[in-house]
């Protein structure tokens, strides 16, 4: 029975869509309709984990970690790891959670069978996985039709920062390259009429994670064993990290930060090494960092006030830059690759002249890391000395890091024509299977 | 309060038979002359080099074990159920996907081998433009494809250890650029650029970008203990310190904890 399926699949898809920018760490969500002018605020970001408190006995599911008021031996369980869906019994049960049940809220919440599915992967996934996802999306949730492309490619679809505004807003920018520094890793993807040039994508092994359990090691090795305190030590990094403007700095900074030898003490720099103040989880959920003060930091082995607040003192010295500097060397601690900006010129290398030129004119930073104080100019500088002389470089980070492939993602999804022209319905689906789709999508 | 434990400050107890030296590069006279070192000396003079080496191939063993450990999105001895009911799966590959409890080392595994396999069969096929994509794909063997599996991530079937990376298009940057003066770009030839939209994605593993160029700044070293510059080497892992304050509590910490 086959000319079934044709006009029933045109017919088929929804005016509604479900943009979703499946993160590792969150969920970037939002319905967008067709036609509408969709902006930052109609995206929801939703913690990707279930996790499981040893002292509150209490499971968390997504967004319920907003609830939660005692972070202390947090265990996390995340379906996605090294930016790719790998568990979906906890991803099912994250979107069933967050996108269909309660805490969606009923302006949220979707019905899959009356929605589209944008939904965005990390490039370089593994066929197989991609297999899965769509199975899942079809077979397990019935979304009405669905597409699947690496998130970076939506970012095209914003109005280029200087445009005029006579720029049709359904193209595409020509010659766009993201550098997405995320939670899973760190890529450079440079985008030619929002159409990836594969070839030339490279990824860093460096991202969020990898720091924060970097910090997570430092501090456990120098101070406490905090090794169990992964969501405290993600706080900690998020508050205290800077990227130092440059190697002299970098080298000048940890000077001001050393302790010096036996019998000739330095005396550190409390302009750099701050004490974190860490919560106890009664009287304080969050903890804060102050200048460093060497004698009440003393007083932390032991030597508590018997009235007052108690206090635990984590120092911080040289950690607060020498743990996101991994994003520029992460050869110091050991990984073979090169940092985010030699990256990016190997990625150019294998491109010819004229689309180098085009994407060194418009690149776009996207993902938390780029939030740390210090990134983008030291990104700036580094590949302002790789670029040849006489090349317009250009790097600006997204107004919203976090959301900004997001919302690229919601403009794309908010014209009808162009989006008809990617979806595939799950009619067409239920009619020529899986591979097909994996080949469809790639 | 979060759950935090007092470390030992330093034990300082040094292990015997070994010592750390000022590392000015391997210098066998210094160790034959050292009166305290007679036994170490004996057995490392026939075989110096070789113990270097075997050294510095630990080294290499545990770097890539503690970037693994960096590297985890999940702890596979941590247990989290799903909380409350949720949906039942509504066909078999629903069923099997949602049961699977593979970790993604897994499903990059398999890629690699299969991978592997299309490579050795797609070889000494005449085809060129079939085999370009392959051949790209593979130009870099994954940094970490070396790390040896703990029991835990043990993935049945072939196993992928230590490879060098082998490179077939590392061409670097700077010649490209620097050969061009300020004159415009030629315009984009048409047919190379269907040929780079029209390319397959990379492998995981080939897509990681290569390590810095040979002719910078050489690696930085630093300190295992404080994290300031590491000028000695410990002769027993090949990790570096600061001086003999950080020696004794890397000695006490973390000297072989990758090993
Ligand atoms: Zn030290
Ligand atoms: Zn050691």
């Amino acid at each position: 029975m086959p000319p079934k399926g044709a006009k029933k699949a045109a017919a088929a898809t929804a005016n509604k869509t479900l943009v979703l920018d499946n993160g590792a760490y969150t969920i970037k969500a939002g319905i967008v309709s067709t036609g509408a002018t969709p902006t930052y605020d109609d995206c929801r970001v939703v913690p990707n984990c279930i996790a499981r408190s040893t002292r509150d006995k209490c499971t968390y599911v997504g967004s319920e970690l907003d609830g939660c008021r005692d972070f202390g031996e947090l265990a996390f369980r995340r379906p996605v790891e090294k930016g790719f869906i790998v568990n979906w019994e906890a991803e099912k049960a994250i979107w069933e959670h967050e996108l269909m049940g309660e805490a969606a809220g009923a302006w949220w919440r979707c019905d899959p069978t009356e929605t589209n599915l944008v939904l965005t992967e990390k490039p370089n996934c593994p066929k197989e996985l991609q297999k899965n996802c769509d199975e899942v999306v079809f077979e397990q949730f019935e979304f009405a039709a669905y597409y699947r492309c690496v998130g970076a490619t939506l970012n095209a679809y914003h109005a280029p920062t200087a445009a005029s505004s006579l720029a049709s807003q359904s193209l595409p920018q020509e010659c766009l390259l993201i550098v997405d520094t995320s939670y899973s890793d760190t890529t450079i993807l440079p985008l030619y009429n929002g159409k990836l040039l594969q070839s030339a994508v490279r990824r860093l092994t460096v991202g969020g994670k990898l720091l924060t359990n970097y910090l997570k090691e430092l501090s456990s090795l120098r101070h406490y064993n905090m090794m169990e305190e992964t969501y405290l030590l993600n706080e900690i990094k998020e508050a205290v990290s800077y990227v130092v403007p440059s190697s002299q700095q970098f080298a000048r900074d940890l000077e001001r930060t050393w302790k010096g030898r036996v019998g000739d003490r330095r005396e550190l720099d409390a302009s750099i090494v701050v004490d974190y103040v860490l919560p106890d989880y009664e009287n304080a959920i969050h903890g804060h960092a102050r200048p460093h003060d060497a004698a009440k930091s003393r007083m932390r082995r032991g030597l508590q006030p018997l009235q007052g607040p108690r206090e635990d003192l984590l120092p911080l010295g040289n950690e607060r830059f020498a743990v996101p500097e991994l994003l520029f060397n992460p050869s110091d601690i050991g990984i073979q690759e090169a940092g985010i900006p030699g990256a990016v010129m190997e990625s150019l290398s294998v491109l010819p002249e004229a689309l180098k030129v085009g994407l060194l004119a418009n690149v776009v930073v996207v993902g938390g890391n780029s939030l740390i104080a210090g990134f983008m100019e030291r990104l700036e500088t580094e590949l302002r000395a790789l670029v040849p002389v006489g090349y317009l470089l250009n790097v600006t980070r997204a107004d919203d890091a976090v959301k900004h492939t997001w919302l690229g993602g919601a403009r794309f999804a908010s014209e009808q024509e162009r989006l008809r022209e990617v979806l595939v319905t799950k009619a067409e689906y239920d009619e020529r299977g899986s591979t097909w789709l994996v080949k469809r999508f790639s | 309060m979060p759950h935090v434990e007092v470390l030992p400050n330093s034990a300082a107890t040094v292990a015997p038979g070994w010592t750390y030296v000022v590392d000015t590069g391997y210098d066998p006279s210094k160790v034959a002359i050292n009166p305290k070192n007679k036994k170490r000396a004996a057995a490392a003079a026939p075989g110096g080099q070789r113990a270097e080496d075997e050294l510095s191939a630990r080294q290499q063993t545990a770097i890539a074990r503690r970037i693994a450990e960096l590297e985890r999105d999940n702890d596979p001895k941590q247990l989290i159920t799903v909380p409350g009911k949720s949906s039942v799966p509504k066909t078999q590959n629903a069923r099997r996907i949602i049961q699977y409890q593979r970790q993604i080392k897994h499903w990059l595994d398999d890629e690699e081998a299969q991978m592997g396999q299309a490579a050795t069969t797609s070889r000494g096929s005449v085809s060129h433009a079939g085999g370009r994509g392959a051949t790209q794909a593979l130009r870099r063997q994954s940094t970490f494809a070396s790390v040896p599996a703990t029991p835990v991530e043990a993935t049945p079937g072939p196993a992928t250890m230590a490879q060098t990376p082998t490179r077939l298009d590392n061409t670097f940057a700077e010649d490209a650029l620097l050969s061009i003066d300020q004159n415009l770009p030629p315009p984009l030839n048409s047919a190379e650029l269907e040929a780079l939209l029209a390319a397959p994605p990379l492998s995981y593993a080939a897509s990681h970008a290569a390590p810095p160029p040979a002719g910078g700044p050489p690696q930085r070293q630093f300190c295992d203990n404080c994290g300031y510059w590491g000028q000695i080497k410990c002769r027993k892992c090949g990790a570096r310190v600061c001086g003999m304050e950080c020696k004794d509590a890397h000695e006490a910490t973390r000297c072989l904890k990758w090993a």
